[in-house]
């Protein structure tokens, strides 16, 4: 999925099936527009965090102890 | 001690007449058990109520009390725990259909340690499903509703603890956090709940929500109480893979130290921004309140600090969305609707947007880090909100734009969680419609003591955490 391209039925349908996940027609209908504003506030983290200012950054899964 | 005595008494109270043997452990377990009795009905606190085993456990330690055997401050001290924390022989639903005939083998760490301690279990608490949520409104087991209005909710996910201390079933609960499942139920119940730095307290057979964000801790009514239920639980343990070898500090020794000279941030644009009025206010006059007893309050510019409603969000929603892989594929129906769409939409993001939210929370926290070297703690509201209607899906903050719970409850608590900092949350006022305003006070890692001492030199100066809901 491309940041640009808006979340439609179609997406969330193509989604469903990269993961192997049926859902009914309805359930995909249903879940468009909340995909659409979870999305698009990912990405737009996501053109945050891939600024080169802040290339160095590491994913931080554990905490350090101090 | 006549009954309603008994329900007011916080746990240092009781500890110290059941040391003396002027209160026996059945005695304030029966008060419990019959509150319970009378008020659940109407709150839905608890799925399971232990009132056979918790009998049996008062009597033997009422027994070893009277035969010196004194074990220390949670010796004979009713509790609850929320129903995703195991407890061996004694159903463990995690607030769902699916797991509601799962009776583990074998306590959490959490649990064994506070048994360990002498506390008595009365019961498991009731939860927003498998924690995957804000407001407790149970499809399986019942909506939980707030004891200062039953009308209103008592948020989530750890509702039924928080509202379970707030009406005195119990004189203190032990809760989960990822986004703000301790802090949030404890702002609206008008109690007092912390979130661990994460590694502090152990995870172990505990049902997971999110495995990098998760954590357990204690919610009471007084910061003494929680330091004593917190000392019982902190500390490494071999069983969790992301357990803290860090010292655990003697907590309750430090309470007293005064905060004069204390320095407390408030992030720029942030702490005191996009919050409904009584709530501004009353933070604003708890600020002034430690001014007087001593401490500073500085400004601090925090760029990062907007974008965490989205990385939390991205992180909740692909860590259970895993978790929940198989049974979303064979047990769909069994889920409520709203944890089943969530649990959905998690599997749609991209691995890249789950990292760049992993990402970020490095950046927050170095920010953190930073604005420690002139801080020793950061503070905000709670939550933005007072208790909402239960059921209600939106939330109106300013003006009259409604806005969507989920993001909108965790505003503030997100922070800390995604930046692995412990937070407490206590009780700072009230709202003209009578309902509990909270206040997040933000400490450095595993700096959970500077927390306690700050709460407790607060309670000290005030009286709110000394109201109670009249049920």
């Amino acid at each position: 999925m491309k940041s640009e391209e808006p979340v439609t039925k179609e997406t969330v349908e193509r989604l469903c099936a990269q993961a192997e996940l049926a859902l009914a027609p309805e359930r995909r209908t249903r879940l468009v527009p909340m995909l659409a504003g979870l999305i698009g506030a990912a990405n737009e983290l996501s053109r945050k965090m891939a600024a080169a200012a802040h290339r160095s950054i590491l994913p931080i899964l554990r905490f350090p102890e101090r | 001690m006549a009954q309603g005595n008994l329900l007011d008494l916080t746990i240092i109270e009781a500890a110290a007449q059941l040391e003396r043997r002027r209160l026996s452990p059945v005695e304030l377990t029966e008060a419990m058990l019959q509150r319970i009795g009378n008020v659940d009905k109407q709150i839905r606190a608890y799925i399971t109520v232990c009132d056979e085993q918790a009998r049996e456990v008062a009597g033997a330690t009422e027994r070893m009390i009277r035969a010196g055997y004194y074990l220390g401050p949670l010796h004979g001290i009713p509790v609850a725990l929320k129903d995703n924390i195991y407890t061996r022989g004694v159903r463990t639903t995690a607030g769902s259909k699916i797991l509601a005939d799962f009776i583990p083998t074998e306590d959490a760490t959490v649990a064994a340690r506070l048994k360990r301690a002498g506390a008595i279990i009365v019961g498991k608490t009731n939860m927003h499903e498998f924690a995957w949520g804000g407001t407790t409104d149970n499809p399986h087991h019942g909506t939980c509703r707030n004891p200062w209005n039953p009308e209103r909710f008592p948020a989530g996910s750890s509702g039924g603890s928080g509202a379970a201390v707030a009406a005195r079933t119990c004189l203190g609960a032990l809760g989960t956090d990822t986004g703000g499942s301790i802090r949030l139920p404890s702002s609206v119940n008008g109690i007092v709940g912390i979130r661990p730095t994460i590694g502090r307290v152990s995870n172990y057979n505990v049902v997971p929500l999110a495995w990098t964000m998760d954590t357990v801790s204690p919610m009471t009514r007084t910061v003494e109480d929680c330091v004593v239920m917190f000392e019982a639980i902190a500390g490494y343990d071999p069983f969790d893979e992301h357990s803290a070898h860090a010292p655990v500090a003697d907590y309750r020794a430090e309470l007293p130290r005064p905060v004069r000279g204390l320095r407390v941030g408030l992030v720029r644009d942030y702490s005191l921004t996009h919050v409904q009025k009584a709530v501004g206010d009353a933070v604003r006059a708890a600020l002034k309140r430690l001014e007087e007893l001593g401490a500073q309050v500085e400004e601090i510019a925090m760029p990062s600090i907007h974008g965490n409603i989205s990385a939390q969000l991205t992180i909740e929603s692909c860590e259970p969305s895993a978790y929940h892989q198989q049974w979303l594929r064979t047990r769909a129906a069994d889920y409520g609707e709203d944890v089943r769409t969530l649990l959905e939409l998690g599997e749609m993001y991209l691995a890249t947007h789950y990292i760049q939210a992993q990402r970020y929370r490095s950046l927050l926290r170095k920010e953190f880090l930073e604005g420690f070297k002139r801080v020793d703690v950061f503070v905000t509201p709670t939550l933005p909100f007072t208790a909402t209607p239960c059921g209600a899906t939106e939330v109106v903050i300013e003006g009259n734009r409604k806005e969507d719970m989920l993001s909108a409850i965790m505003q503030f608590t997100g922070v800390p969680s995604l930046a692995g900092l412990p937070a407490l949350s206590l009780p700072i006022g009230f709202d003209p419609d009578g309902l509990p305003v909270g206040m997040q006070v933000i400490g450095r890692p595993f700096d959970e003591g500077t927390l306690f001492r700050v709460g407790h030199a607060y309670q000290q100066a005030t009286d709110w955490h000394t109201r109670s809901p009249r049920l």
